[in-house]
């Protein structure tokens, strides 16, 4: 069973980071959205691997389900039209350095303070049932769950009002 | 080396790899795809930290799903700027877009 999980692991590593890649790295606008999808995927299996079965759902229903479609829209909507799925001029090879320095040294900084201060933590993920997370968003963290849904509600029609053309 | 260790370090390369993105990409919707990456980064290692000790596993759940939900509204958000810009300037190329009339 041990060495499942680890094969699993390595699974959802390599759709990760190879996802990451392709989403960073292609030139192709489609191509990139592909490799974010398949990092997504990568992320709930994480989910399910780490016990968490309802996030993982909650994953694939928000992100490859909603946030997905959203990006898909704005790429059908500003750049399908004129045929310009590509990113036609790429950075200046010195930018692209730089950018490529940017990323790397904020994670090597980080990965540090991690191997520098471990902290304590078990092999095997805690199970937590989803009656206890459903008490928790009606108890204590009830406000959290309102506030949350009136940053949506905000954000969505926040939308609708800048994209909105009174008709002459 | 121990499982919450493994876990922050790919959530910090996907930080990393979005962040890079941003950093790269000259269209606007590439930069919302690295966006992205760095917010999963971020829900994963809050995950990870949960499951594998012992903090209030409950709380930090929820504090990955209200991620999701920020990202949603992000992105919905992200969606109308796209859609401004691409009708005012007809592209979406960031470094173009440099108008401040109203």
């Amino acid at each position: 069973m041990q060495i499942l999980a680890h094969i699993t692991f390595g699974l959802y590593l390599v759709l990760v980071l190879g996802g990451g890649m392709v989403a960073t790295g292609s030139r192709s606008i489609v191509r990139a959205f592909a490799g974010l999808l398949v990092t997504l995927v990568g992320v709930a299996g994480l989910y399910f691997l780490m016990d968490a079965p309802f996030i993982a759902l909650m994953q694939i229903l928000i992100y490859i389900g909603a946030v997905s479609v959203i990006i898909f829209m704005a790429v059908m909507l500003t750049m399908a039209s004129r045929g310009e799925g590509y990113e036609t001029r790429l950075k200046t090879p010195q930018k692209r350095i730089l950018s490529f320095l940017a990323g790397g040294i904020m994670a090597i900084l980080l990965a540090g303070m991690v191997a520098k201060y471990p902290l304590a933590s078990g092999t095997t993920p805690r199970n937590i049932p989803v009656e206890e997370l459903g008490q928790a968003l009606l108890g204590p963290y009830s406000f959290v769950f309102e506030l949350i849904s009136v940053i949506l509600f905000v954000a969505m029609v926040g939308a609708m009002i800048a994209v909105y053309e009174r008709r002459k | 080396m121990s499982m919450l260790s493994i876990y922050q370090w790919v959530a910090i390369a996907m930080f990393g790899i979005g962040l890079f993105g941003v950093m790269v990409r000259r269209s606007l919707v590439g930069m919302l795809i690295g966006v992205e990456l760095m917010l999963n980064g971020a829900g994963l290692s809050i995950m990870a930290a949960a499951q594998f000790t012992e903090t209030a596993g409950a709380l930090a759940q929820l504090s990955t799903l209200l991620v999701m939900g920020l990202a949603a509204a992000e992105t919905t958000l992200v969606l109308a700027i796209v859609l401004i810009v691409d009708k005012r300037f007809g592209h979406v190329e960031s470094e173009n877009v440099s108008l401040l009339r109203g």
